[in-house]
């Protein structure tokens, strides 16, 4: 099934929104227990050409000294954070300032050249935790609780094809412009058909997951200036499957439905939160109302601050 | 012994169910607190008292019920009354996809907009919807009615095999084997009728604006494409 979660604070001011968005995550916990994810926005507060990387480093000797000297042949580490995870892996936290956005995937990319090493994210704008296991357990770990922002996505994943691990849980970026994040509950069906032309423009795809797809999609659209929904409404009627799917950028989040509606998506909104996720009783955790829309089929919704 | 009340409060709906289940033959009415949106609420239920839902009801609420008359006062999720062979659902707010899914008979009532698939398979019974309706309503329906107050969405009345859908609105299109056709003068008479008893105020002229989907033909897929009268 999947449970997908969308925030946005629309004075643009700082709110707790990892506390927010692990609330509105727990009360779909039901939808799916294999991993959870958050992508956090607005909080991080790194000086321009900065990024946050996140790396999963298995515990083995020697290999987060390896780790580091990759990182700092690229570009000198600023500051470090070892945060300890399950199933004998650990996450590797740091910060680096480079001469531009372009050089961010090849860094990634020789980091991730080291056996049992994966980048989760390299970001400037958000800040990316997931995890294997239960919502409030990753909260737990993670202090999702204390993470201030303007808005956020969050996923939990109940795995249909990919395997289960802290690289395949959601949220999933892309690096054909910053920052730019997805979560997904469903299949996109002509998964070859939509990447093999991204491919043939030199994206580079990691994983067959479909969410993967998804994320370069949208990132490609955005790069050729599509506003956010018009980049949604495309994506419907290219992609095939039962889908419901929610982006995040910088400046906001955008959800988007299959044409048959075989995935849920509800929203609600008041004069101060923005609020989209599979099932009402997810939003009830941050926006106090009835009036709750059903996603039509077909349909996209987006707010951005 | 006429009202008792159960907590729903963090209690899965297996248990919110059982205790339902347990004090339903002895109480006439049974109130619901703390609902919080949680699915599968009043499933099976099979006795005919009243229940209220003091709040908002996830998926499936009110399945399979059977004589019951279940007031829900926020929203309802994915299929509310699926299955249901009798009694009577009354949703205050909006509902998502498959509202009375495969109903045999009863009425379910939602007081404001519905999802997708709205009264798909049907067999017969009465789905009243106050605001619009989402596409495919009536899809693959057999029996019974469906009254929409407000416009309905593509493909109104899929390959619908028996049944009459009720349309105050506009009507997107129609799907596969669905025809319009004028009210008689004794249908109007039952929708008000009916209406008024649930509460619904429409002028003179709403009425009049009603038209009724119907099958273009009752062997579409395996007897001869003639249209029916």
């Amino acid at each position: 099934m999947c449970g997908i979660a969308g925030v946005v604070y629309k004075d643009k001011k700082l709110h707790p929104v990892g506390d927010a968005l692990t609330k509105m995550l727990d009360a779909l916990q039901h939808r799916g227990s294999d991993s959870a994810g958050f992508a956090l926005y607005g909080g991080l507060g790194l000086d321009e050409n900065e990024y946050l990387l996140n790396i999963v480093v298995k515990e083995k000797p020697g290999l987060l000294e390896k780790v580091k000297e990759t990182v700092n042949q690229a570009s000198p580490i600023k500051t470090e954070e070892i945060i300890p995870s399950v199933e004998n892996y650990k996450i590797f936290r740091c910060r680096v300032t480079l001469n531009s956005f372009s050089e961010l995937k090849t860094m990634i990319t020789a980091i991730d050249a080291v056996e049992d090493v994966v980048v989760l994210s390299g970001a400037h704008s958000f800040e990316m935790i997931k995890d294997v296991g239960l919502v409030k357990d990753i909260a737990q770990r993670y202090d999702t609780y204390s993470k201030m922002g303007t808005h956020g996505i969050g996923h939990i994943r109940f795995s249909t094809e990919s395997i289960v691990d802290r690289y395949h849980a959601h949220p999933f970026q892309s690096y054909i412009i910053p920052d730019i994040t997805v979560v997904h509950n469903g299949q996109i069906t002509n998964y070859w058909k939509i990447r093999d032309p991204l491919e043939r423009k030199g994206h580079v795809f990691e994983t067959t997951n479909d969410t993967e797809c998804i994320v370069h999609y949208i990132a490609d659209k955005l790069s050729q200036d599509y506003p956010l929904e018009e980049a949604l409404e495309q994506s419907v009627k290219d992609m095939d499957g039962p889908f419901s799917y929610i982006v995040g950028t910088p400046h906001g989040v955008g959800i988007a439905k299959d044409q048959l509606g075989l995935r849920p998506g509800v929203m609600a909104e008041n004069d101060e939160v923005f609020a989209i996720a599979s099932e009402e009783v997810s939003l009830r955790e941050v926006v106090d109302t009835r009036e709750i829309d059903q996603i039509s089929p077909g349909e996209v919704r987006a707010y951005t601050i | 012994m006429q009202e008792f009340t159960i907590d729903a409060g963090g209690q899965p709906p297996r248990e919110v169910n059982r205790t339902l289940k347990e004090k339903a033959s002895k109480y006439k009415k049974i109130v619901i607190e703390n609902p919080n949106a949680a699915h599968y609420l009043v499933a099976g239920l099979t006795e005919p008292i009243d229940v209220e839902i003091a709040g908002s009801a996830g998926y499936f609420a009110a399945t399979m019920i059977h004589g019951a008359r279940v007031h829900i006062q926020g929203n309802a999720g994915w299929f509310p009354a699926d299955n249901m062979t009798e009694g009577e659902v009354i949703i205050e707010g909006s509902a998502g996809d498959g509202v009375g899914q495969g109903i045999y008979d009863g009425t379910v009532v939602v007081k404001k907009n519905v999802g997708s698939r709205t009264g798909m398979i049907m067999k017969n019974g009465t789905i009243i919807v106050g605001g619009n309706s989402g596409f495919m309503n009536g899809m693959f329906m057999m029996g019974g009615r469906i009254i929409v107050l407000g416009d309905i969405a593509k493909d109104a009345g899929e390959s619908m095999m028996g049944g009459t859908i009720y349309v105050g609105g506009e009507i997107e299109s129609l799907g596969k084997n669905a025809k319009v056709k004028e009210l008689e003068a004794q249908e109007l008479d039952e929708l008000r009728e009916l209406l008024t008893s649930y509460g619904f105020q429409l002028e003179e002229a709403q009425y009049q604006k009603f038209r009724k989907i119907v099958p273009w033909s009752k062997e579409p897929f395996y007897g001869k494409e003639t249209e029916e009268g």
